[in-house]
Parts: C-alpha cells; structure tokens; sequence
C-alpha cells in the first residue's frame, strides 16, 4: 500500500498557451518547499502526486505544501492495486469507524467490471460491515470516502480535501520589494502580493545602536516565516538609517521626524528596486492605521517616488483582519515580540497627522537629502534567508 | 576587548580548564559505576564538595549538593522549605528567587516582599516587620546582582531566628561566592553558588544546606548526591568549580581591598556630569551600577560595544514597560527616567587597572556624543 499526496491546483487551468510556464514554476517551487526530505513529484492528469517520502513524514509534507501558492487543494491518499480486497483494506484506513458517510467513486478506468455507481454501493457495503457504527448518508454525510480508479490498474483512496494557499505560483508575476518593519502588518501584505505570484524580496531599516541586534533578527525571522510562502528563499536588504534619523532630530521640527523619515525610507527603497531590479515596491500601511498612514501621509511619502508602483494591499483592511490573517500566516507570533523597530528615543509626542507639503518641503530643505542617502545606501547589507 | 560584564558570567579560568581536563579526556567514567575507575572518580566528587563547602563553612555541620545552575539551587531550597504559612523575601532578588516567590502563590503559600533601601540593600527593620508565627521561609540575597548592595545576611538572619526560630533562612549567594571574605554563620540555613560567576563552567552550582534540615528533590532519578539531586554527575565542571573557588577564595581579603580600590579610581575617571552612582560605597566591589543621565542604557550598552567594550544594563530597548525597566533598579526608588539610563559594569579579580582606564574613557567619550547626538 503506497502512500501518496494528491496536489490539486489552484487557477493555473485558467492559463491557456503559457500554462506550461505556470506549472513549471509551481512544480520547482514545490520541489522547494520540500528540500530535505526525501520525495518523487509526479504530473498525473490535471494534478500532481508526491510520493516516495516516509509515511511518518506525511503532516510535514502537507504542512509545507499547503504553503506552496498556486495548491487548491491536498489529499493524503492510499494507492492500491485495483483489487477489491486491497482496495477495501485502504478504505478501512481512511475511513472513520463512525458517523455518516457516504463512497464516491471516480471510474477514469472504464474497463473496470463495476460502474462508478456499483462500485461505491459495494464499497460502501463493506465499510458499514466492518465498522457497525458507521451510517451512510449520501445527502449530508459528516465525510466521505473518495475512490479514484486510475486506468494504469491502481485505486487512490482518500476522505479529505484540505485547501491549499491558493493563488498564482510565486515567480510568474514579477518580483518586488517589500518594506518590511517587524510590525504585524508588512508580512502580511507581503503574503498578500505573494499569493498572486509576485517574487518578495523585503527591505528593512534600522537605527543600531537606537535599535538592538534581538530587533533585527526578530525581522530576519519574520522574513524566514514568509520565506516557505515566497517559493522557498528570500533576499532581505538592511539598510542603517540612524544618521538620516540623527539629523531629522538635530536640524529639523520634531512632528515631522516620522513624515520625513517615511520619505527618506522611500526614495531609498526605490533606489534599491531599481538598482536590483524590483518591479514595485510593496508596504504594510492601511489608511488612518497611524500619524503617517494618513492620505496625507502617504501623499508627502508617496510625492518622493519617480518611476515604480508602491502596492498597498492592506489600505482597505481593518487592524483585526489584519491581526487574523496574520495569525493564519504564522507571523503573529513573532511581530508581536516587544522589539523597537525605530526606537521611540525620537518618536514624537504629537507627530503632524496631515502634513502639508510646503512644510514637508521646508522642513527637509534643511537637511543634505543625497548626502544621507548616499551613506544608508552604502551601508546596506543583502542577506539570503 | 574590555570584558566588565563579570556578574553576568566570568571568563573561564584556564588553569581550572587545565586542571580538569583529565577529566572530560580520560577519566570519563560515571561516578556511580562499580568499578575502581568510576568510584575513584565518587571519591573525588567527594573531596571537592569539602572543599569547596570549607571556603565557606564548616563541613561538619553543612553539607553540598551539586546542581545545574545557581537558579536551580534557589529553586530547590525555595520549594523545599516554603510549605506552609508565608515566605518572606526582598525586592532585590534575582529572578531565580523573585519568579519561584511569585509561584508559591499557587502553591498555597503567600509570599512577602521586603522593600529595599537607595542602594538595593533590604531594608531590614521592615523585612523584620513581614516576619511573623506563620513564616516558614525567608530569602534574602547576598549581593544584589544589579546594585552590588550587600546584605548582612548573618545578621538579617539571626533577627529573624529570634522573631521566629523556626523559620528557614536561605540566602542566594551567586554574586558573592569567590568575591566577598564571608563564612555562612550558624543561622543561615541555606546557600546557593554558581561555578561560572567565578571562572567555573556554566551548567554548575550548587545548594549548601544545614544537615539537621531535610531537603526535598526536585529531580527523582538514579539518586544522585544522597538522592537529593538525581541524573549524573559533571564531573568536568564540578572539577572547575572546585579549582577556580580554590582559587578564588586564596588571599581572598586583599583581591577584596584590591577591587575596592579599582572601583574606587573608576568612578573617580568617570565624568560626574554624565554618570550618577546607584551601587553605594559600602557594596561589593565587583559590582558599579550607575546612571547615564538623560540616555538610555542599551543605546549607550551598543555604543561602546562597538567600540570593543561590554558592559550590562539594567534596562532593555523594549516597548513593553515590564520588559524595559529593572523591576529591581524601579524598587531602589529610581524613578522611570532614570531607570532608562541604568549601566552595569561589573568586575573579575583579573580586571587591570589599563582596562578600567580605557574603559572610563570610552564611556566619557561616548556618553558625551550620545548626548549631543539626542539633544
């Protein structure tokens, strides 16, 4: 009895002549996904099957492959011979000794003796025998025990479907880069730009000594939890801004050190996107979140961008379903750690909630605006995580 | 690299690793094994509980048990002891007391805090004042690993055998093992060390306890040290605690006077437009908490790692308040402001008179721009 993980996918059917591309990528990424533990990925007619790992190893292989965008769907089912005492020995397995149930059947083998309909009364009757408290219901059952009878003389039976992370396999819808705080909400829009197929790379800032060291790695392993969803290996850029942060303290208004320092964070990201081949850049901010969320906000930072478009997935989110996806993506855990991600030394008491641009302007005329970004730039480390 | 973060841990002592080397190499056996090779090694075990017991009391009328950690010796004599009524304990205390204290609590016992004096002592008249008929227990730590503030915990104790002699009194001893000229007096009941504070290995300590008292085990195994401990002896750091007490506790008085001379020129170096002493000059030598006034502790912590040396704070870069302030600096009556700023540099009798002179300089020198760069 073999032990196999059907792979449904999600919308690539929709693809017409590059599907191929499409089902490509999604097959690397799956291969990916399951670095390290031993497995065989095989196309079988509009899905895919893994197989060949330890049967001890399934939770973990369908827990890595429900991360994989691009899955609709998994089951974990048994591969039998198409005999009828093999194949009521797998169904025992996969079916529940109690509750209501019913068999469906799939025949692709038409030269099977039984038709589709024949063959789950039969089926069915076997599993009521050899469990009494079973009861059938073929309108509302509590599961159902699915047969697929292949034409190459095997049956694959299984009771589950468990959803996939949906979506487009990521790499076939560019690469962008994400700026990424510590917060809550940037791997969450990531994860957002992710599932439609978009390749992340994350950029992050900090203000050592202002910040410590256990804040950066807290970002590295929120990079890390994304990473499974992002095809298996990210790049993160590090980018020190404590001297644009000195500078905004010493020359500058104190309600506008977030306003000017989102502007600096910007023309730097989109300095980097540029330079490293990034199609858009990606931000966790949902409008009215913060002082610098506002329209107005987003208008003074957004003003500093010349060429690429800033994805804002969240805009439209409420904090709560923010914190909800983030918890079914696994990264709450880790934002909620109580590291600074720019440490508040330099937060205002009452930072400018609707600046407006001549002051934005004014404000930042005091400072050597390419000098300071000149020397972030240069101190930018690039990591693979 | 300037090392002065000395009571978070010590750098091993190499002659203590030399020493017991022979140890981890050839002589690997388990102590409990019948053969000579394995009870040579039971009666060596043997010999270094003596000896490290006599640095600090009589083995005739204390004995030692061996644990993992220092936190797992104040555990033991907490849990033990701390049955019924109350336990009294003070607001300096390390976590490893402060946390199980905190426990007791569902535990059926209700525990005392004592409040503390300017510099992190106890104030001891109102400790005395928590103590009453239903006290089972009470824990005061020696040296206050933030403040450096010495208890006189023979003195504490005996006030508090007089107000209840059948209370058990225990005293945390991690930061004054190997660094105070003390011996445990007859009404001290319990002691906790740890090997790595002194130049021993992490992974040891140990829990010196009055024999007429009955410990109970935290760890049920193989019975190990009289049943008290169970699980095989380390014998390698078992060996490097031994060595380096031996050594540490060698003209023990005048490395003492030593240490309160180079602390004393320390802070005299120290700019006192920018630092503020909290440790008092009466506490442990090895030990200097001060203020950087108007600067956050961590920030400067960073700035002067870079700059090769290591110091520790007492607070943290954290936006959760509970995590940010020292819960024990706040009880000293420091107020929140300045509880950001709180640095710890703390001592080893290897520390050089040339490295606190650098040392000093280097935080005058960034002291000085931090400021300039928040103002």
């Amino acid at each position: 009895m073999k032990h196999v993980i059907i792979v449904r996918y999600a919308e690539i059917f929709l693809k017409g002549k590059n599907r191929g591309y499409f089902e490509r990528v999604f097959v690397m990424n799956m291969e990916k996904a399951l670095r390290g533990i031993r497995h065989e990925i095989r196309r079988a007619s509009g899905r895919y099957l893994v197989e060949g790992f330890d049967e001890e190893q399934t939770e973990e292989v369908v827990s890595r492959l429900r991360k994989v965008f691009g899955t609709h769907s998994l089951s974990v089912a048994y591969v039998v011979p198409s005999e009828r005492e093999e194949i009521v020995a797998a169904a025992k397995l996969v079916c529940r000794p109690q509750g209501t149930f019913k068999v469906e059947t799939h025949r692709a083998d038409k030269t099977y003796p039984m038709n589709s309909m024949e063959f789950s009364a039969w089926l069915g009757g076997e599993l009521l025998e050899a469990y009494p408290h079973l009861r059938v219901d073929v309108h509302a059952p509590q599961f159902t025990v699915y047969a697929d009878i292949r034409e190459n003389g095997v049956t694959m039976l299984f009771s589950e479907f468990l959803p996939g992370a949906g979506g487009m396999p990521v790499g076939t819808a560019g690469k962008g880069l994400l700026l990424i705080s510590g917060g809550i909400d940037s791997p969450v829009a990531g994860h957002m730009i992710a599932k439609r197929g978009m390749k992340l790379s994350c950029l992050h800032f900090h203000s050592y000594p202002y910040t410590n060291p256990q804040a950066l790695e807290k970002v590295k392993d929120l990079v890390r939890e994304l990473t499974p969803y992002n095809g298996g290996d990210t790049k993160m850029y590090v980018v020190k801004v404590t001297h644009i942060q000195e500078s905004i303290h010493k020359h500058c208004a104190e309600e506008y050190m977030v306003t000017l320092l989102r502007r600096f964070m910007m023309r730097i990201a989109e300095r980097v996107a540029l330079r490293e081949g990034y199609q858009c850049l990606i931000t966790g901010e949902s409008l009215g979140q913060v002082a610098s969320q506002t329209i107005e906000g987003m208008t003074s930072s957004n003003a500093v961008i010349e060429s690429l478009p800033v994805l804002r997935p969240l805009c439209g989110f409420d904090k709560n379903e923010i914190i909800e996806r983030s918890r079914a993506i696994g990264t709450y855990d880790t934002s909620i750690l109580p590291y600074e991600d720019c440490c508040t030394v330099f937060l205002p008491k009452f930072p400018v909630t609707k600046p407006k641009m001549q002051d934005v302007l004014a404000e930042e005329g005091k400072l050597d605006v390419e000098g300071l970004i000149a020397e972030a730039m240069e101190s930018m480390e690039i990591l693979e995580l | 690299m300037i090392y002065l973060d000395n009571a978070a841990t010590t750098k091993p002592n190499a002659r203590a690793l030399d020493e017991a080397r022979a140890y981890l190499t050839e002589r690997y056996f388990n102590p409990s094994a019948l053969y000579r090779e394995g009870f040579e090694l039971h009666l060596e075990l043997k010999a270094a509980r003596e000896h490290i017991l006599s640095c600090l009391a009589d083995p005739a009328a204390f004995e030692l048990i061996f644990t993992s950690c220092g936190t797992e010796a104040d555990n033991q004599a907490i849990f033990s002891f701390a049955r019924r009524g109350n336990a009294v304990t003070t607001s300096g205390e390390h976590a490893a007391v402060a946390n199980p204290f905190a426990e007791l609590k569902s535990r059926g016992v209700e525990p005392r805090f004592a409040p503390l004096n300017a510099d992190g002592s106890v104030n001891a008249e109102k400790l005395l004042d928590l103590i009453d008929d239903k006290t089972s227990f009470v824990s005061v730590i020696h040296v206050n690993n933030e403040t450096g503030a010495i208890n006189d915990v023979n003195a504490i104790a005996k006030a508090v055998k007089e107000k209840n002699p059948r209370v058990v009194f225990h005293t945390d001893g991690v930061q004054s093992f190997g660094k105070l000229p003390y011996r445990i007096g007859k009404d001290v009941d319990l002691y906790s060390l740890s090997a790595h504070k002194i130049g021993g290995l992490k992974g040891v300590g140990a829990l010196i306890c009055k024999k007429k008292l009955r410990l109970s085990p935290y760890l049920y195994g193989g019975g190990q040290e009289g049943g008290l401990r169970s699980g095989t002896e380390n014998v390698f750091g078992i060996k490097t605690l031994e060595f380096a007490a031996l050594e540490k506790y060698g003209g023990r008085r005048e490395k003492y006077e030593r240490m309160q001379e180079l602390r004393r020129r320390f802070f005299e170096r120290l700019d006192g437009s920018l630092f503020v002493k909290i440790s008092s000059d009466s506490s442990s030598p090895y030990i200097l908490s001060l203020v950087a006034r108007g600067l956050r502790g961590e920030i400067l912590l960073h700035r002067v790692n870079d700059r090769g040396l290591l110091i520790g704070t007492g607070s943290a870069c954290s936006s959760n308040a509970k995590k940010r302030y020292s819960r024990v600096i706040l009880a000293c009556g420091v107020s929140e402001r300045d509880a950001d700023g709180v640095i710890r540099l703390s001592f080893s009798d290897e520390t050089t008179e040339e490295e606190l002179g650098e040392a000093a300089k280097i935080l005058n020198e960034e002291a000085r721009s931090l400021s300039e760069d928040m103002q």
